[in-house]
């Protein structure tokens, strides 16, 4: 549906889109994603014949050349501007009107097709207010229904989510992710879960270039490797573990990182999920589990080091049942190292941990809960639920009291 | 042709729907009016001399006309840019040539409603028992009316090259001046050259006819005082605004196109 070969845009000495290559296929929802000046918008500019692109070997919307047939191709687009471009003046069944008039339709086919849009946009009781009076909000959902209209095969949606509140923003994920297979979509937005949300298939876009392009799943499969399982537990003798650990089957690699408290930690790579069996484990010799889950690199680390262009991958940890779909925070927050560039991103593992609670202190052998060591502690040769345990804190509390 | 109509209605639609253009012709009828009935009065009710005056005869006609061309132009087509709506327009199925005619048209449009007021006090006149001269008052209006949509084409050539709205408005203003001006500007140029150059030159006073003949050709109020003003349609003054309104709405054209390329 569309087609874009060897896509080049120049604006003086300044390159906007650097040899872009990409392909839609009928339905597919795409979302472009880069940081601010990626050639995002450039680039959706050229495919709905706003701008001209400097080279390009194939450039083909809804089957008809952008340069050659740019009225076929507008007439197969529904294209919506960042600005959400609407006539301040017109009321919105007007607004509406005048678009379709454009698209050659003609009175009772507009007096069919207009409340229908308005009505899945939910906009339909606001159609005698000028557009000038909506909110933000409610512009951007009269854009959409006007893109709608006449509806094209192609839908191109500059960041469609802008200025939205989050529930607006989820109205208007919804409705695009409603749009699929209905319509090829393709939209832009600097913030991953914006475009992860709504689109199945991501391009990442860096200074004009495609440095990613794939689906969730297989971009962090080839750009991000693999992952590793993580255990926390009371072991007792860390290395007896770790010999132990290596010789589940898949396992390929087992580290001692750190010990917090009466607590070892490990991490353990290999193929396959390795949690099933590090859990039977776990069980068979009484470990006291604190932590069993799979790392991962998420999507957000990637997408931030390859618009860095740093290649550390920054793992965020994953809860423990591996199906469980990665859970999107509502709220971006911009990394350090790439806020100025516009790019908000989700929340990442904080880079360093927090000290534990559990600082032995002068006790080698005591865990204890105060960090002033006056709290709950225990003989740490022992394990959990040995009945050794001494609460001398709260002890002395009850003494106190 | 689909397209350049139905931007010419919401064109004009969106000039009326805004307080500017209503505030542009009430004033421009009421100084019509009063100059109107100014000279009425003291011509002793000579209605064909009231409406020569203020038609075409005074400095507020051709001011009038060298002010609003350009802010209509201003709106029509920065403005848009500025807000965006240029981008809407331009990526829907209509070309670059229907945009900018369905604008033309619809600044036109807005010059003869206001020019219309001619034809109001012609009417009333005719009403009072005083018959204008209703051939020449049809010619004065379409005079007025193709002067002004030279200069709303004069204007959009101006306003596509910037898309900041003053800078447009002035750049509109100063090309439809110097469009007004130029005979004046070039017979003072011409002196300037004969002095300096007559001597050297054998030939310059063929030179010096030619430009000055190409120039007064040019002159909008020549031609609109020696065919229109007269009640005289001549063809060739119908020709002379047509060429040139058509060159400037194609140079308009190939300016919007050429934004394509610049971004």
């Amino acid at each position: 549906m569309i087609e874009v070969s060897h896509l080049t845009r120049r604006f003086g000495s300044l390159v906007a889109v650097d040899d872009v290559s990409f392909s839609l296929e009928p339905g597919e929802v795409v979302g472009f994603l880069g940081p601010n000046g990626a050639g995002k918008t450039t680039s959706m500019r050229i495919l709905t014949g706003y701008l001209a692109a400097t080279s390009a070997d194939v450039l083909r919307v809804a089957g008809y050349d952008v340069l050659r047939d740019s009225l076929k191709v507008r007439q197969n687009i529904g294209y919506l501007p960042e600005s959400v471009p609407l006539y301040k003046e017109m009321r919105v069944e007007e607004m509406m009107a005048f678009q379709g008039r454009l698209h050659g339709m003609g009175r009772k086919q507009l007096m069919g097709r207009v409340p229908e849009v308005l009505e899945r946009v939910g906009v339909l009781d606001r159609k005698r207010q000028l557009v000038g009076h909506l909110s933000r909000g409610l512009r951007q959902r009269v854009g959409l229904a006007v893109a709608l209209l006449p509806n094209p095969k192609v839908l191109i949606l500059d960041e469609p989510t802008s200025g939205l509140d989050p529930l607006q923003r989820a109205e208007v994920r919804t409705l695009i992710r409603e749009l699929a297979g209905e319509h090829t979509v393709l939209l832009s937005s600097h913030i991953l879960a914006e475009v992860e949300s709504m689109s199945d298939r991501v391009i990442i876009l860096r200074e004009g270039r495609v440095v990613a392009d794939g689906a969730r799943e297989e971009l962090i499969a080839t750009l991000g490797g693999r992952g590793h399982v993580r255990l926390e537990a009371v072991v007792g003798d860390a290395e007896a573990a770790r010999d132990l650990l290596a010789t589940l089957p898949g396992v390929e690699d087992v580290q001692i990182t750190e010990r917090v408290g009466i607590h070892d930690g490990f991490t353990l790579s290999g193929s396959g999920d390795l949690r099933e069996d590090v859990g039977a484990l776990a069980a068979m010799k009484g470990w006291a589990l604190r932590e069993l889950s799979e790392v991962r690199p998420t999507l957000e680390s990637l997408f931030a080091s390859l618009v860095v262009g740093d290649g550390s991958i920054a793992p965020a940890p994953r809860s423990a049942p591996a199906p469980a779909p990665v859970s999107l925070s509502v709220e971006p927050i911009v990394l350090d190292g790439i806020s100025g560039m516009g790019l908000d991103l989700m929340p990442l593992a904080p880079a360093v941990e927090a000290p534990s609670l559990g600082t032995p202190g002068q006790k080698d052998n005591f865990y204890s809960l105060n960090p002033f060591d006056g709290g709950g502690s225990r003989d740490l040769s022992k394990p959990v639920g040995s009945g050794d345990t001494q609460d001398e804190g709260c002890e002395d509390e009850e003494d106190e009291a | 042709m689909r397209g350049t109509l139905i931007i010419f209605r919401r064109e004009l639609a969106g000039l009326f729907a805004a307080p500017l253009a209503w505030i542009l012709l009430f004033v421009s009828l009421l100084l019509n009016g009063y100059l109107f009935s100014l000279v009425l009065s003291q011509t002793q009710g000579d209605a064909t001399a009231s409406l020569e005056f203020v038609f075409g005869g005074n400095f507020f006609f051709w001011a009038l006309m060298l002010v609003l061309s350009p802010l209509l132009a201003m709106r029509l087509l920065t403005e848009e840019a500025a807000n965006g709506t240029l981008e809407y327009l331009r990526t829907a199925p209509v070309s670059d040539a229907a945009v900018v005619t369905g604008k033309f048209l619809a600044g036109t449009a807005f010059m003869a409603t206001l020019w219309s007021s001619l034809l109001i006090y012609a009417a009333a006149l005719s009403l009072w028992g005083v018959e204008p001269d209703w051939g020449q008052v049809i010619t004065i209006y379409l005079g007025a009316v193709l002067s002004s949509a030279l200069f709303v084409a004069i204007g959009l050539v101006a306003c596509s090259l910037t898309d900041i709205p003053l800078l447009a408005a002035f750049l509109a203003f100063m090309a439809c001046l110097l469009w007004v001006m130029m005979p004046a500007l070039g017979g003072m140029l011409l002196v300037q050259m004969r002095v300096l150059f007559a001597d050297l030159f054998g030939g310059f006073e063929v030179a010096e006819a030619w430009i000055g003949g190409a120039l007064e050709r040019m002159d909008v109020r020549r031609h609109f005082g020696n065919s229109y003003f007269q009640g005289v349609l001549d063809s060739a003054e119908v020709i002379f605004f047509f060429t040139w309104i058509g060159l400037f709405l194609f140079l308009t054209t190939r300016s919007l196109e050429a934004r394509r390329w610049r971004g």
